[in-house]
């Protein structure tokens, strides 16, 4: 016999098989070719020949060695597995569903690009939720640190007053720090490269041990800079350092001027720390007055849940504490309770509302783009009919056809997914520049780790879903059916037509959800701009200045007179000079400019001219022995009321006569007129407000002006008492400048930058219009609309190209339908009439579905509304209207062409 | 439109062909082997003789598809020895198999008699 296995073994050298499964392919092979040889000898052939011929029988060894790797168990990795005929298989599809894809461009760039939209845009608003209200806080175990706040009768939560604050202190079991700390915003900082506006914070000495963070060059606070009068000291950021200090290991040889205070850098925190948001200099709060008022409410408080113990328990132990300080301090203590939330929620519950509703909004984006793509595979699977049902009949099980759609279903939202990706990271800078600036951890906001993770996972549910759906629906078909249909590669069942319309109406209910989600928040907007803010805003320009200080009174109570004389004759210096500026018409100033941040309030006592106080512990106790009222102090001067266009309403307001030694006099509000002194004259009335500064001396009420929303736009107009800034300027205070001119405010900025330089060159004057800060003021509010109104149009435009594709399809395969209908004598009309109300009924289930979807879902976005109800009948119909119309339109264009259909043309078509 | 392009579509005419010698292939064997197990050059030799000559499988082409249809599950093969002969692996139809077999009969003849419509060939 001869050595067939040898032969075999030679020509199967490069498959990998596992021996002994080898062995049996060979002897299998052998005894074939034995037998081949021995019928030849039997026939008659020589041995040569019969040798010969034998081996041709292995000449396309080339395709034995192909098909045996495709169909070759490997060498086993657990006996009994497939594993590589099931890669073989995966690769198989993947290969042959690129090659579907690449063979039909049009419908591939169409579906992938869509995709991208969708995913892009998901993934862009998932990595602000991500950041914003997902990730982690970068601090050491940051599920441990906490925000207290003390939380008065009527459940608000309020500040810190220091008694209130040591008494939790000392007393807690659960905390491993507590820390006071303030948000005091922006100062003017001189440093050695000259004065800039830098975040500053006060901070108690456990502020950094709570936070979990340790300079890393210098030191911390000691103990001994640790109370008032210490010599003054800093910790910077780190970018800080590197940007004004130079990065000098040596910090000794700087110092920092804020005020009167010069402040020696002791130690540098390490990167990315700038807690509270956008701060570069922190102070040890200790060099400031311990008041010892349980009513003064002036500190954020924060604290780290010692280990072990957990946010429920800090929670109880603390609220035992406060409740007990209630009991024994009684009305001399406002708080009845103390709210502990882990400071991440605390940072950014303003913003979870809008936040979630945007992902939920952006999401319906994305099911509207699957369903467009959807209904192009539907599409194209009936276009492939009778492909898939030839190779049904030729033995492809069901479940490898499904895998095939499957696989080209992922091929397309991995590419999807790709691009979107890339969009996202350029929708991620667009919304970071976009965003209002109440909007926190925006610097934590980017395309990372988790964000691609959730792409890639929208991308995988996205393929599943169109991939089973197609799958399904393409492989339900009967392929004797299908063969025997003659109608040329159009055959489609009326089951994906079905399901297609379904789709088309889902999207359209899904977009008019959006659409009135927009619909309403623009209405909304319009409402916010179309109240009377109470002031103008036209051609004026505002300059906010920190005032010179004598001292570091941030919290200071004790004022020195000359200290307030200084800062009023600088103010009277500025608006003397800026009134010579050309062009300048009014010239004014307050120490809280309408719409631009907090704002002071305080109860003040109505007094008669009998009961002055000298002192403000008789303010404590007569709080709870005569009137008392509730509204917010500005400090302002009479031009700030005319440059606004604040009207008079009786009375005067500020003059010169109202000097620092004159009676003090006070100008109010209309509504705390109304409130306070409800039909009587106010004019002469007084109050006793020396809680806000610490002046006790009585006000006389010599003038009421119009109200004014101070706060935002949409919240009703406080009551308001202005004071004197000749009488009640806070040293170190801010202030801001408004100015009225005829001409444009940006011709005459070279000017007032001037003028502020020579009065006091440490100032660093921010100069806007009146316009930008009352525009600023509405950012989130349009931020919120733009986007879901971009969202809403993008989901219009899909959902318009989705019912124009289902129609247009449904009229090319009704070709020969329409011609003989025309041939019977059907005018254009009748054709028009016969495609629209085919669509029409879709449309309608879309309409009907989208505005019950709406009312279900917009009560979810009432916190975002002002003044429109989340039912606005208004705004639902009409963008039912919109929809409705746009939806016809995108039907009219196939009709138009059913129209035009030549009977002879259309007949001879088939 | 898209639509439109996606509608004029056709099937490949080259995937047609693979799948059917690949198709026609199976359902040969699967006959083959539905009466009695029979082995590889058992199998050769009839479908050579049985379509006079016309259809013929290289030992490349043929044992390659026994074991797919085999991973398959479709059939079985089993080394049977037998007096005075070295061993042989015989293949025999699985329960699936015949399942698979009449499916495959019903499609192929459901095929040609599309053929025949659109071609125009008359029944014999």
């Amino acid at each position: 016999m001869r050595d067939w296995k040898l032969e075999i073994s030679r020509r199967l050298a490069d498959v990998t098989l596992a021996p002994p499964r080898e062995a049996e392919i060979v002897e299998e092979l052998a005894q074939h070719l034995e037998d081949r040889y021995q019928e030849l000898l039997v026939g008659g052939a020589t041995e040569a020949r019969a040798y010969n011929a034998t081996l041709a029988e292995m000449q396309d060894h080339e395709l034995l060695v192909r098909e045996l790797r495709r169909t070759a168990t490997p060498p086993p990795v657990i006996p009994g597995t497939r594993r590589t005929s099931r890669i073989a298989d995966i690769r198989q599809d993947v290969r042959y569903g690129l090659r579907m894809l690449a063979r039909n461009p049009g419908f591939t760039v169409v579906a992938v690009l869509t995709l991208a939209l969708s995913i892009g845009a998901t993934t862009a608003i998932f990595s602000v939720v991500y950041g914003v209200l997902l990730r982690p806080l970068p601090y050491p175990k940051p599920q441990q640190i906490i925000s207290v706040a003390e939380r008065a009768a009527d459940g608000h939560p309020m500040n810190f007053t220091d008694p209130n604050f040591d008494d939790l202190r000392a007393s807690n079991h659960s905390l491993a720090a507590l820390a006071e700390y303030d948000v005091n915003g922006v100062s003017t900082v001189v440093d050695s490269a000259g004065p800039s506006r830098v975040g500053v914070a006060f901070v108690s000495h456990d502020f950094f041990r709570a936070m979990g963070v340790a300079p890393v060059l210098g030191r911390g606070f000691s103990p001994d800079e640790l109370h008032e009068g210490a010599a003054p000291v800093a910790l910077t950021s780190y970018g800080y350092w590197r940007e004004r200090l130079g990065a000098a290991r040596d910090l000794s040889r700087f110092k920092l001027k804020m005020g009167e205070y010069v402040f020696s850098v002791v130690g540098v925190l390490p990167p990315g720390f700038s807690f509270p948001t956008g701060t570069d200099l922190w102070f040890p709060r200790e060099l400031l007055e311990h008041l010892p008022s349980r009513t003064a409410h002036n500190w954020h408080v924060l604290g780290r849940v010692r280990d072990g113990a957990t946010l429920v328990q800090a929670r109880a132990d603390l609220s035992v504490i406060a409740r007990r300080l209630k009991q024994q301090f009684g009305a001399d203590i406002d708080m009845t309770d103390v709210d502990v939330t882990p400071l991440r929620e605390r940072l950014t519950g303003d913003v979870r509302p809008a936040l979630l509703i945007l992902l939920g909004a952006v999401g319906f984006l994305l099911l509207v783009g699957c369903a467009n793509v959807a209904n192009l595979e539907l599409a194209r699977a009936a276009a492939r009919e009778r492909e898939l049902a030839v190779r049904a009949a030729l033995g492809a099980d069901r479940g490898r056809l499904v895998r095939q759609f499957l696989t080209e279903s992922l091929l397309l939202s991995l590419a999807g997914g790709v691009l979107g990706v890339v969009a996202a990271r350029w929708g991620v800078s667009g919304l970071i520049a976009l965003a209002p600036p109440n909007l926190p951890r925006l610097t934590d906001v980017s395309v990372n780790l988790p964000v691609l993770f959730f792409a890639l996972a929208v991308s995988i549910l996205v393929a599943s879903g169109l991939g089973v759906l197609t799958a399904l629906r393409a492989t339900s078909a009967d392929p004797q059916r299908a063969l025997a249909e003659d109608s040329g590669g159009h055959a489609v069942s009326p089951h994906s037509q079905r399901l297609g319309r379904i789709l088309v109406a889902s999207q359209l209910a899904i977009t008019l959800m959006l659409l009135t989600g927009s619909g309403l928040l623009g209405r909304s907007l319009l409402r916010v701009l179309s109240i009377d803010p109470g002031f103008r805003t036209e051609n004026i320009l505002t300059i906010e200045l920190e005032l010179p200080a004598a001292t570091l009174t941030a919290y200071s109570f004790a004022l020195s007179p000359t200290g307030r004389a200084q800062a009023a004759g600088f103010v009277d210096k500025l608006f003397e000079r800026l009134h010579t500026i050309p062009g300048v018409q009014e010239v004014g100033g307050s120490s809280d400019l309408p719409l631009a941040g907090d704002l002071s309030n305080g109860t003040f006592l109505l007094l008669d001219r009998q009961s002055s106080i000298t002192m403000l512990d008789d303010f404590e106790r007569l709080m709870h022995a005569v009137p008392t009222g509730e509204a917010d102090y500005e400090v302002a001067s009479e031009g700030f009321f005319t440059a606004l266009g604040i009207p008079l309403l009786r009375g005067r307001l500020f003059d010169a006569h109202d000097t620092a030694d004159a009676p003090h006099v006070a100008v109010i509000d209309q509504s705390l007129a109304r409130a306070t002194w409800p039909n009587q004259d106010p004019i002469g009335k007084k109050i006793e407000f020396g809680n806000m500064d610490g002046d006790v001396r009585l006000l006389t009420v010599v003038g009421v002006v119009g109200d004014v929303r101070d706060r935002s736009l949409e919240r009703p107009p406080e009551p308001t008492v202005y004071v004197n800034y000749r009488q009640r300027l806070r040293p170190g205070g801010d202030f801001t400048v408004v100015m009225r001119a005829s001409a444009p405010p940006a011709s005459v900025l070279p000017a007032v930058r001037k003028i502020v330089r020579e009065l006091d060159p440490d100032e660093v004057p921010r100069l806007h219009t009146f316009e930008q800060v009352f525009s600023a003021s509405l950012e989130t509010r349009r931020f919120n609309l733009m986007l879901i109104g971009v969202f809403a149009g993008a989901a219009l435009l899909l959902a318009a190209v989705g019912i124009y594709g289902v129609m247009a399809y449904w009229v090319a395969r009704r070709r020969r339908e329409i011609g003989v209908r025309m041939a019977l004598g059907a005018v254009p009309g009748d054709v028009l009439r016969l495609v629209l109300s085919h669509s029409s009924w879709t449309i309608a289930a879309g309409l009907v579905l989208g505005l019950a979807g709406s009312l279900a879902l917009t009560r979810t976005m009432k916190s975002l509304l002002f003044d429109v109800s989340a039912a606005d009948p208004v705004t639902f119909a009409g963008v039912a209207l919109l929809l409705a119309g746009v939806a016809l339109l995108a039907c009219y264009i196939p009709a138009r062409r059913a129209m035009k259909v030549d009977p002879m043309v259309a007949l001879r078509y088939e | 439109m898209f639509y439109q392009y996606m509608a004029m579509l056709h099937v490949s005419s080259r995937i047609i062909d693979r799948e059917l010698k690949k198709g026609s292939a199976e359902l040969l064997i699967l006959s083959l082997i539905e009466a009695r197990p029979r082995h590889g050059y058992d199998l050769s030799k009839l479908i050579e003789q049985r379509s006079d000559g016309a259809l013929r499988f290289h030992v490349a082409s043929l044992y390659p598809l026994l074991y797919r249809l085999e991973e398959r599950g479709w059939i079985r093969g089993r080394w049977v020895e037998k007096a005075g002969q070295r061993r042989r692996r015989y293949y025999r139809l699985t329960t699936r198999g015949r399942v698979v077999l009449a499916a495959q009969r019903r499609g192929w003849r459901a095929f040609v008699e599309a053929i025949n419509r659109v071609a125009g060939v008359e029944h014999a």
